[in-house]
């Protein structure tokens, strides 16, 4: 194998350098600059049609090169119109170029960029401009609703929480899920790790044939980011700040006291609004600032970010310092460029405990917050003075939790890379890069010994409890790579070949521990005075560490086209990871795309474009874990001090690559104001990765990992921009973009399950998401509701009308259940709708977004709002939806709503405000933006964003666990979300 | 191409070495070969061996919630699990045992095979090594036959598997049965049980170590077997079940634990003047200190640290029992008596005062215990031995709780008490019943169960049948994971209880899990029923 990899690759090499030629005549030279303002471009292309020759501009903007009088030279600029000049006997040639139009904007692809009427498949460039404002705690946040098929959310907006990206719905069940994220050239980087006030566009690789050339971890779509480059000239500085309050939109809708206590109500004889006692105003706040400029050949943009925020929880919310330079130079007479970025982030993040918001909306509105308050002899002491319903399952005061406990977590994350291009030949250049990545966090938490949420403060003697867990990423990236320009009169092509190498490593260390003297101090900073350490059996202890984590790759790629109108893309790249079996571990992912530039042809009246192109590629999946493959076992350490193992896990050497193979194609269309992209894509993903149910007869333990099945999804995408009106005072420009996407599992090893139990109390019986082979994912599934009978007990509906009600939770596979769908969790269709309004130095930017068709279950309806007696001491739920006489939680339809929404996402209005004379700053602008203004729902719950995966359910003050999201079980809206959030937040931008 | 080498090729080479293909996975956080230590001897539990792992597999579903011990348990007349509004509902699945509506999805039925065949793959894998001599050889067939014998009471028709990774044809019931009657036998080196066998020169030898496997195990699992011969195979082998136990009552090596055998009582409380200093007799055998109990012949080591997985003290008492007993956590309020399986106790019976809480609960200090959020009249924790309905709204603080396996002061979740599989109270019923279910005269019986109730401090009885002897039964080894086996075999599993109907005879053997089925390609067939 390895000698069949080297031989591919240099025979590749060999193509590109036989096809370099020399020839030389005069001389000509000049300078290249922006039409608009003078400006010098740098690096822009000029190259003498036909021949392959051709050179960049310097940092003057000027070039030389030797052709033949009556060639044609081609001057290129990313974002601007090319221009074509013939040769005549003046040994000067000066140009301006103007911004480019839609044909010709730049596009970033996997190891290159290519003009966007070359493009063969779906990629979609966001600009800087068009970006989300307001608070942003990701840059994820940046695109949300902005491209056709990308889904992004953020339910209820906790500020420490990732956002959820998914490209094109679910792409693999259990592996990376997230669209793989690559900076300034180096895959796989931290998004965490970039100041959204540092990225200058970001491109969206949607389908399989852009993407294959990321291989193994493109299957969930590729986002490129570029940050934002010096320019040359005078230094130049920038403030960025922001200020923003938030509140809580919608919370769960509850009884106060005196509807708690007329509904029959334990009453404990006092007031309290628990969900106020625990919220507060969000805030945040951002200072960016930038310097810009270079001298000789070289530029510079150096950047500090501070953002702080503080979300509707109380003690939640962080603090991140980032900073970034990002160097650009050129050496060896113009020949050697190099790039090199360097960026840092140091975030202090108050996590606080969302159990708070959960435990407010359950907890009895008569309780008192202090227990000298109770009705009955309370020991206040022992609880921090707080009141605690000690006899009640799932019961904390959320005052307690919020005030007493401290879960806080630091996270520094270091990168630099730097790519190194050097121009062998005009038409042929080489880039190495190299790329390093660390990131550490840590996290403490600390429950002091008074309290009774995880501090055991109802232990004699065992209470307090302090969690330490730290963990520490890091990889680091070599790549090598080379491009072959060559030009045969209306044909032109272009290739690229390299090697990749890229190494991951990951460790951690999770302490946990309690029985602690007092709380004098913080003892999860001095962990060492636990009584624990005395009582072994107390204290939880793990550490892991990955083994090395390797990404090998070959890949090439061919550009062709053809009278610049026919367009031909071909990649492959064969890549191997560590993760699989012995045997499976390379995979090849190859793509082919094919582009018409159809009106160059039709030349249709008013018609400014029209373009048809056809993708198709291959890309893979890694999975998130190592060691697949291989047996796992446990260790059973005897009291006597012998050391004995059992399986945990079986092996499966046979394991696979997961492919999924993605057929895209698109039409690309303008008129006058009028621009279309419409996009169908079919995709197979087969061989995908589970760990799943075998024969524990045979393996001795009842789980592999094995390639479980097949899932197949079909979708459209539409992007429609109009420019309603556009004259030089006065422009509005909207856009509107819409997909959809249906997935269906085609092939399973289980022929049905059901996966996703509702939890505690009571319903951890009862899962509610049905997989079955040969169906879509998502389906909700249970009895369907139909009234409630003389003991307070839900009726159900005889669904198969057989005289027999099958109604209970375990009991959804039977043949003769009474189960029906009760809804999907994935929507049928997503909106986002931008209108922007520019009144001279005015902008009014308002972006509409909305999801429809999907579903959700309540849980906390679920849970909560049936009257039942013995659950007298929490609070109920109580909306609209609430059934008279129910005295008795059991899913079904009941609690599953339609969660279609509209809603006013982001509304910016902005000015440019002149300064006249004023010489201290330029360019000021300041703007104010509204999130969450309005949402129109029918949606009972807190927040009727699209739920893609079930965390599990966790209760009774046990800790969430968020690695291995269930993504076969979207359209849960579980008791641990947060309560959605509006913000209104100022914004100032100045040049110093 | 020159230049193209140098750079592109070079610097691969000179960064990355051979490395530049290498995709060897060595994993550093995860164990993936087998690792086996033998202990001390003489150290905590008894042993120095390395049959550590298999004998653990024992632990799990036990004593705690979800598996083995909940099937038995709350499938019977002796437990269950009311749902408290939502909580303890879960979905149904323990109204379906109770009432023995449960199908082939049922999560505790699950988890119960997937548990079961897992330990048999730890002794299967002990048994294909070399690291282990004869006699360890011997107690891990003995112990891999044990859970052949689970998965036989339970679901009949099971596949034999005695090599790891292999695969074997479905056996039916009494193939089963004869698999581990021939393993447990050839453990004990004989070819038969009668009259006059000689066990003495067995390999597993006679050495007294409750948490491994002698010749008296051995023989008490036999017992065990035989007395079920009949629901397994339709043959009834009651006079073989009578040998085996009497082998081991008559060798005199265990004795009935009574008066004078006594330990101290670890759940005291020094202000409840009424809670006793030290545990004696029929309490002592299932105390948290019961390591060492002459009675003890093969029991399941459970610690609170080295041994985890016996959590009866949460699955029982309500969560505000926290404070009688200064338990680490709160409890889940789950698991109680239904009353009339309580009330057969006579109020002198020894035992009754052992196996229930009931009534008005004090805390360590002494005082009432207060449940703010109680759902009955008043707000004193009491636990009152009328459970007011199975589901759905069944009253928090109903039913007697369980507190056999006895709970000691600043508990854990993780209990400390070992937990008999073969006790020497049992054999004697064992043998009472063999005796005169073989001759057809339940006055045979009477010696052993007289002995038994002695030593509960009640009087003898002068007759007994069928239905006494269940009941006295019921009220010896009540919480001991064998009410649901007792009921089939003596024929009132189908009947009717408090809230629960007839039920089918297909119901005497559990379903399949259908995930295994589905997982096994077709070579696993559902039992009849289902």
């Amino acid at each position: 194998m390895k000698r069949f990899l080297t031989k591919w690759s240099i025979s590749l090499f060999l193509v590109v350098g036989m096809t370099a030629s020399m020839i030389a005549q005069k001389t000509i030279s000049g300078t290249v600059t922006d039409a608009a303002n003078g400006d010098a471009l740098i690096g822009a292309n000029v190259l003498v049609k036909g021949s392959g020759t051709g050179t960049i501009t310097d940092i003057d903007g000027t070039y030389a090169l030797k052709a033949n009088e009556g060639d044609v030279l081609v001057f290129s600029y990313t974002g601007y119109v090319d221009q074509e000049i013939t040769i005549g006997a003046s040994a000067t040639i000066n140009v301006s170029l103007a911004a480019g139009q839609l044909l010709d904007e730049v596009v970033v692809v996997g190891y290159g960029t290519q003009k966007s009427k070359e493009v063969t498949s779906a990629v979609v460039s966001v600009s800087r401009e068009e970006f989300n404002k307001g608070p942003i705690s990701d840059a994820a946040q940046l695109l949300q609703g902005k491209v056709a098929g990308l889904q992004i959310y953020n339910r209820g907006g906790d500020p420490n929480r990732a956002s959820t990206i998914r490209m094109r719905g679910i792409s693999t069940v259990g592996a990376n899920v997230e669209p793989l994220v690559v900076v300034d050239g180096i895959i796989g980087a931290s998004l965490q790790n970039i100041d959204p006030n540092d990225i200058e566009s970001m491109d969206v690789l949607k389908d399989g044939s852009a993407a294959a050339i990321y291989g193994s971890r493109g299957s969930s779509g590729v986002i490129i980011i570029t940050t934002k480059k010096g320019k040359k000239g005078d230094v130049k500085v920038g403030y960025s700040g922001q200020f923003g309050v938030s509140s809580i939109r919608r919370s769960v809708q509850i009884m106060d006291a005196q509807e708690f206590v007329a509904a029959g109500g334990t009453n404990l004889g006092n007031t309290t609004d628990w969900v106020d006692a625990v919220t507060q105003s969000g805030q945040n706040q951002v200072h960016g600032v930038s310097v810009e400029g270079g001298m000789g050949k070289t530029s510079y943009r150096v950047s500090g970010n501070y953002r702080k925020v503080d979300g509707i929880l109380q003690n939640t919310g962080f603090d991140q310092f980032n900073t970034r330079l990002n160097l650009n130079t050129k050496a060896l007479n113009d020949k050697l460029s190099i790039d090199f970025n360097t960026s840092y982030t140091n975030k202090t993040q108050n996590f606080g405990f969302q159990e708070a918001l959960r435990y407010a909306v359950l907890y009895n509105p008569t309780a008192p917050i202090l227990g000298d308050d109770s009705p009955y002899p309370f020991a206040s002491a022992q609880f921090g003075s707080y009141f605690e319903s000690l006899g009640l399952f799932d019961a904390f005061n959320p005052v307690s939790i919020v005030n007493q406990n401290s879960n806080t977590g630091k996270r520094r994350e270091f990168n630099y890379g730097a790519n190194f291009g050097y121009s062998i030949l005009d038409n042929l250049t080489a880039n190495f890069r190299i790329a390093q990545q660390s990131n550490v966090s840590s996290t403490r938490a600390y429950y002091p010994t008074t309290s009774h949420f995880r501090g055991n403060a109802t232990s004699p003697t065992r209470k307090g409890r302090a969690d330490l867990y730290n963990d520490d990423f890091s990889f680091k990236l070599y790549e090598a790579y080379a491009t072959h320009l060559s030009d045969f009169g209306k044909s032109n092509l272009t290739i690229t070949g390299g090697y990749s190498y890229q190494q991951n490593n990951f460790s951690s260390t999770t302490i946990g521990l309690g029985d602690f003297p007092n709380n004098d101090i913080d003892f999860s900073n001095n962990i060492e005075s636990s009584q624990d350490l005395r009582n072994a059996g107390f204290i939880t202890l793990n550490s892991d560490a990955s083994p090395d984590d390797k990404i090998i790759a070959f890949f090439g790629r061919a550009n062709y086209s053809f009278d610049d109108a026919i367009f031909v893309n071909a990649s492959v790249r064969r890549e191997g990871s560590t993760k699989l079996g012995e045997g499976n571990q390379w995979g090849l992912f190859p793509s082919f795309g094919v582009g018409v530039d159809v009106n160059k042809y039709t030349q249709l009246a008013n018609v400014d474009l029209l373009k048809v192109r056809v993708g198709y590629g291959v890309t893979g999946s890694l999975p998130r874990d190592n060691g697949l493959s291989k047996a796992i076992r446990v260790i059973e350490n005897g009291a006597d001090g012998s050391v004995t193992s059992k399986l945990s896990r079986a092996a499966n050497p046979d394991l696979k690559w997961e492919e999924k193979a993605e057929t895209n194609l698109g039409i690309e269309f303008k008129t006058g104001r009028f621009g279309a992209v419409l996009d169908l894509y079919n995709r197979d993903i087969k061989d995908f990765i589970l760990n799943r149910t075998v024969d524990v007869a045979i393996f001795g333990v009842n789980n592999r990992f094995e390639n479980a099945g097949q899932l197949n999804t079909k979708g459209i995408e539409l992007a429609l921009t109009y420019d309603v009106v556009k004259n030089s005072d006065f422009s509005y420009t909207t856009g509107v973009n819409f997909s959809t996407y249906k997935t269906v599992l085609d092939s399973y090893v289980i022929p049905q399950e059901m996966r996703a139990v509702l939890g505690a109390p009571g319903q951890n019986g009862t899962p509610m998401i049905l997989v079955r082979e040969g169906q879509e994912i998502g389906q909700i599934w249970g009895p369907v509701f139909t009234g409630v009978d003389d003991k307070g007990a839900p009726t159900f509906q005889d669904v198969n009308g057989d005289g027999v009600i099958v109604a209970d939770a375990d009991k959804g596979l039977e043949p003769n259940a009474d189960f029906a769908v009760l809804g999907n969790g994935i929507p049928d269709f997503e909106l986002g709708w931008t209108n922007n309004i520019s009144y001279k130095g005015w902008n009014v930017n308002a972006f509409f977004r909305g999801a429809f068709g999907h579903s959700l279950v309540n849980t906390w309806r679920a849970f909560y709002e049936p009257r039942v007696s013995s659950q007298s001491s929490y609070n109920y739920v109580n909306t609209d939806l609430a059934v008279d006489g129910l005295t008795s939680a059991r899913f079904s339809s009941l609690y599953v709503e339609k969660a279609d929404f509209f809603k006013l996402d982001n509304l910016t209005i902005s000015r440019n405000i002149g300064l006249g004379d004023f010489k201290g700053i330029s360019n000021l602008n300041v703007s104010l933006t509204g999130q969450n203004l309005f949402v129109i729902t029918g949606y009972t719950g807190a927040d009727p964003e699209p739920s893609l995966f079930y965390n599990g359910a966790t209760d009774n003050g046990g800790v969430e666990t968020i690695t291995n999201p269930d993504v076969l079980a979207p359209g849960i809206d579980s008791r641990n979300n947060y309560f959605s959030t509006r913000a209104v937040t100022l914004g100032i931008n100045f040049n110093f | 191409m020159k230049s193209l080498k140098k750079y592109l090729v070079y610097p691969c080479i000179l960064l990355m070495a051979s490395a530049c293909t290498d995709l060897e996975e060595n994993l550093k956080g995860d164990i993936t070969t087998d690792i086996s230590i033998p202990g001390l001897p003489g150290g905590g539990g008894g042993t120095s061996d390395v049959l550590g792992a298999a004998f653990a597999g024992l632990r799990t579903g036990t004593a705690n919630h979800g598996s083995y011990y909940s099937v038995q348990e709350i499938t019977s007349d002796e437990m269950c699990i009311a749902a408290k509004g939502g909580d303890w509902f879960d979905g149904g699945i323990l109204v379906e045992l109770h009432r023995h509506t449960y199908t082939p999805g049922h999560t505790m039925i699950k988890d119960t095979w997937n548990n079961t065949y897992g330990a048999i793959n730890t002794c299967n894998e002990l048994l294909a090594g070399t690291s282990i001599d004869d006699n360890q050889r011997a107690q891990t067939r003995a112990l891999r036959a044990y859970f052949y014998m689970r998965l036989l009471d339970l679901y009949g028709n099971v596949k034999i598997i005695t090599t790891p990774g292999t695969d074997a044809p479905q056996s039916n019931r009494a193939a089963v049965f004869a698999f581990v009657e021939s393993e447990l036998l050839a453990a004990l080196g004989v070819s038969e049980v009668t009259a006059g066998t000689d066990f003495s020169g067995s390999v597993l030898g006679t050495a007294v170590n409750a948490y491994r496997i002698n010749t008296y195990s051995a023989l008490g699992l036999l017992a065990k077997l035989y007395l079920n011969s009949e629901v397994y195979t339709g043959t009834p082998r009651f006079d073989k079940a009578a040998i085996a136990a009497g082998y081991v009552i008559d060798s005199g090596v265990y004795r009935l634990c009574g008066d004078g055998c006594k330990v101290p009582n670890l759940g005291k409380r020094p202000a409840v003047a009424t809670d006793p200093v030290e545990l004696e007799g029929y309490a002592a055998v299932f105390a948290p200190n019961n390591e060492n109990n002459p009675e003890h012949i093969f029991s399941v080591f459970y610690d609170e640290v080295t041994g985890p997985d016996m959590n009866f003290s949460q699955m029982n008492l309500h969560y505000s029992s926290q404070f009688t007993y200064n338990f680490q956590n709160q409890p889940w309020n789950g698991y109680a008596t239904l009353e009339e399986f309580y009330n057969s106790y006579e109020d002198g019976d020894a035992r009754k005062k052992n196996n229930f809480l009931v009534g008005n609960q004090l805390d360590f200090g002494g005082s009432a215990i207060l449940d703010y959020a109680s759902d009955d009249d008043d707000i004193q924790l009491s636990y009152t031995p009328r459970i007011n309905e199975l589901a759905p709204n069944a009253l928090r603080e109903s039913g007697a709780r369980g507190s056999k396996f006895s709970f000691k002061q600043l508990g854990r979740d993780n209990m400390s008490n070992d937990y008999p599989i073969v006790r020497l109270g049992e054999l004697y019923l064992i043998r009472a019943e063999g005796l005169a279910r073989a001759a057809g005269n339940w006055d045979l019986a009477l010696p052993d169960v007289n002995a038994i109730r002695a030593r509960a401090k009640v009087a003898d009885l002068s007759s007994l049948t069928a239905e006494s002897f269940l009941a006295e039964r019921g009220r010896e080894m009540f919480m001991e994971g064998v009410r649901r086996t007792d009921l089939i075999r003596l024929g009132k599993y189908n009947g009717t209880w408090w809230e629960k109907p007839a039920s089918p005879a297909h119901v005497n053997i559990f379903p399949i899990p259908q995930s295994q089925i589905d997982a096994a390609n077709g070579t696993l067939a559902q039992n009849p029923g289902y």
